[in-house]
């Protein structure tokens, strides 16, 4: 696949450590791709070789078909809004969101212009003549933004950037930057540690594990059709049950269960928590996948119930809608779910 | 606060008192005492030493030599001191600590020695006059001491340590990020520099010129040996009348005089240094 902003092979380490390994990714024109992975496992390191701030030991970056692997951070025309929002202290919201266009030698009423658009843009009208630390943290970001989108960027890239907000704000911040970026149309690689940042804000999500993308799809895809178990395990919530091989059948916490045998020695079998349903301990489930157990706990989690059940093999969590009768504590229950639920992955896959 | 907080100043606030503000008090009324005709003190409240060092054109001359001298060697510091402490503050290079070191130890060293250590590099037969006759490139040997060019080179060198302490002390706001920020938006490394690094800088620059600036007006060693008797500035005078001349009341107007202008100096640079933070 080709794509408007291509990663081929990119490769850096730091000492012996590997941070980012082989790293290869295209995305389209005016795309939204979630960097999405643990801390630690190269996202921030992938984007400054984007923005020409780190050097690849290897691996070349095109946009729109050049190659710009080489050339320095000045000349790459990308918007990048840093973690830290790193706005200039010195100089005021206007000279900052106007600091590119200076540079690039816009002529003066035309900056005014472009950077009044900007903060209308981002819902900061008025604001022009504020420093930096008069703006609340959710302001500061939309300066942020505002200065890295007002130069007409080949590439947005976003740095952890709503990860300094509180709740509220992060949410109607998503919402806003998914906007802006549709509007604008403009290419945006995203980093985030944070699933539902992945999740709602992208058109694809390239998983990172380890400095290696781990998978890239929709979110779709890596939700419902993870390629790798450290995938399942990162983006959404599962269940892992120890399965064994017992004759020619599989059993889980002691059950014969209904599914074809993968093959090897033993594994793990990986559920959703509300891919599973609780019913009378006694009551058939015909061809359903089915443990035993007790219920140890149930915890309201305002539009949901989980209840954590705990039979011979360990622990698991059910999740439910809430508004249903729900099993009292101590009762023993069975847990039921359709084996085309189940996510296996080869042992030691991580 | 806690009430404990006089208490704990009461030791430096002892030391200070004794040791500064009582001697100053005592300078402050030799300069209304008389000299009498055999040279002795006559205690009196007159104005007329006063009148008299002001109305001296050689007391003009002193201050505009001590201020050019401090000046240029202020500047002459901060071109140097900048990037030296621009580097420390940023490297994380292993030789970052051997190199601070490196950096003040001249302000380990007493004056007079650093200044001997001038002669033997900057003297008619130091090493600059010698390399650069040996190679050819002068005839006759360059005049680089006992002059105003020793003098600044040795007051710059006294005051670079301080300076370098001082610029460090004062890259707070300096941040990496801010400089690759700059990048990003299109700005060339020198462009970052000029329009990020410089101006969040300016705050400690106007601190480590105020400190440069009073410690090179203050210097007294410096401008004696390597001025070698043919450079006068308010320090040197003062000594001289006190010693030499033993004339305490002109002295003592001169040292007020200087202390004066030295603490609007500080204050200057100080509230050069806030404005420029804001
Ligand atoms: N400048 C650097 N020097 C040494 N190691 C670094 C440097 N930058 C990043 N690393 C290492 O590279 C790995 C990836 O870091 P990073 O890209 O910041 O991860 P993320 O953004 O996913 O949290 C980490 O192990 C980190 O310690
Ligand atoms: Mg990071």
């Amino acid at each position: 696949m080709t794509g408007y902003l291509e990663l081929t092979g990119l490769h850096k380490r730091y000492g012996e450590s590997i941070a980012v390994h082989d790293v290869s990714l295209a995305i389209g024109k005016g795309e939204a791709v979630a960097l999405l992975g643990p801390s630690g496992c190269g996202k921030t390191t992938t984007l400054r070789m984007l923005a020409g701030l780190v050097d690849p030991d290897r691996g070349t970056i095109r946009v729109d078909g050049a190659d710009i692997t080489r050339l320095p951070a000045h000349r790459r025309n990308m918007g990048y809004v840093f973690q830290s929002y790193a706005l200039f202290p010195h100089l005021s919201v206007a000279r900052n969101i106007g600091f590119g266009l200076e540079e690039r030698g816009v002529a003066r009423g035309d900056i005014t212009r472009r950077v009044g658009d900007a903060l209308a843009l981002v819902h900061l009208a008025g604001l022009e003549r504020r420093r930096p630390r008069e703006l609340s943290g959710g302001q500061q970001q939309r300066v942020a933004l505002a200065r890295a989108l007002v130069v007409h960027p080949s590439v947005l890239l976003l740095d952890e950037s709503l990860s300094n907000l509180d709740a509220k704000l992060r949410d109607a911040m998503r919402h806003e930057i998914r906007s802006i970026q549709k509007s604008l149309d403009i290419t945006t690689l995203f980093v985030t540690h944070d699933q539902v940042e992945a999740l709602t804000m992208c058109d694809r999500i390239a998983v990172m594990h380890r400095g290696r993308i781990a998978q890239i799809g929709t979110p779709e895809d890596i939700y419902e059709r993870p390629a790798a178990r450290f995938v399942a395990e990162f983006v959404g919530r599962a269940n892992a049950l120890a399965a064994t091989r017992d004759g020619g059948g599989i059993r889980i916490w002691g059950a014969a269960q209904p599914m074809n045998d993968p093959g090897w020695p033993s594994f793990d079998i990986l559920i959703r928590p509300q891919r599973m349903r609780l019913l009378p301990s006694a009551e058939p489930t015909g061809d359903a996948m089915r443990v035993e157990g007790r219920v140890l706990r149930r915890a309201f989690v305002g539009d949901r119930v989980e209840v954590l059940v705990e039979g011979p093999g360990g622990q698991l969590t059910v999740e439910l809608p809430s508004g249903g009768t729900l099993p009292e504590e101590g009762t023993a229950i069975a847990v039921a779910w359709r084996p085309q639920d189940n996510l296996i992955f080869p042992p030691d896959a991580a | 606060m806690n009430t404990r907080l006089p208490l704990l100043l009461l030791p430096a606030a002892v030391f200070v008192l004794g040791i500064y503000a009582w001697p100053t008090l005592l300078l402050l009324r030799n300069a209304f005492n008389e000299v009498g005709p055999t040279g002795a003190m006559i205690p009196a409240w007159s104005l007329a030493t006063l009148r008299d060092v002001f109305a001296d054109g050689f007391t003009l001359e002193l201050t505009r030599n001590s201020l050019l001298l401090s000046a240029s060697a202020t500047a002459l510091a901060l071109l140097l001191a900048y990037p030296l402490s621009l580097f420390l503050f940023r490297t994380n290079s292993r030789w970052r600590g051997p190199l601070a070191v490196v950096a003040i130890l001249p302000m380990l060293v007493s004056g007079v020695v650093r200044v001997f250590g001038w002669l033997a590099i900057l003297g008619d037969r130091g090493l600059v006059n010698s390399v650069l006759q040996s190679v050819g490139l002068i005839s006759a040997p360059l005049k680089l001491v006992f002059n105003w060019t020793g003098v600044t080179i040795g007051l710059t060198e006294s005051i670079m340590p301080y300076m370098t302490l001082a610029l460090l002390a004062g890259f707070g706001r300096l941040d990496r990020t801010l400089e690759e920020a700059a990048r990003s938006l299109g700005a060339s490394p020198w462009r970052g520099f000029l329009r990020v690094t410089l101006p969040l800088s300016l705050p400690a620059i106007a601190l480590a010129g105020g400190l440069g600036f009073v410690l090179s007006m203050s210097a007294y060693i410096t401008p004696k040996l390597l001025g070698g008797g043919r450079v006068f500035v308010l320090a040197t005078e003062i000594f001289e009348q006190a010693t030499t001349n033993t004339n305490w009341p002109v002295s003592a107007v001169l040292a007020i005089y200087t202390l004066v202008l030295l603490l609007a100096l500080l204050a200057l640079a100080q509230l050069a240094s806030r404005a420029l933070a804001r």
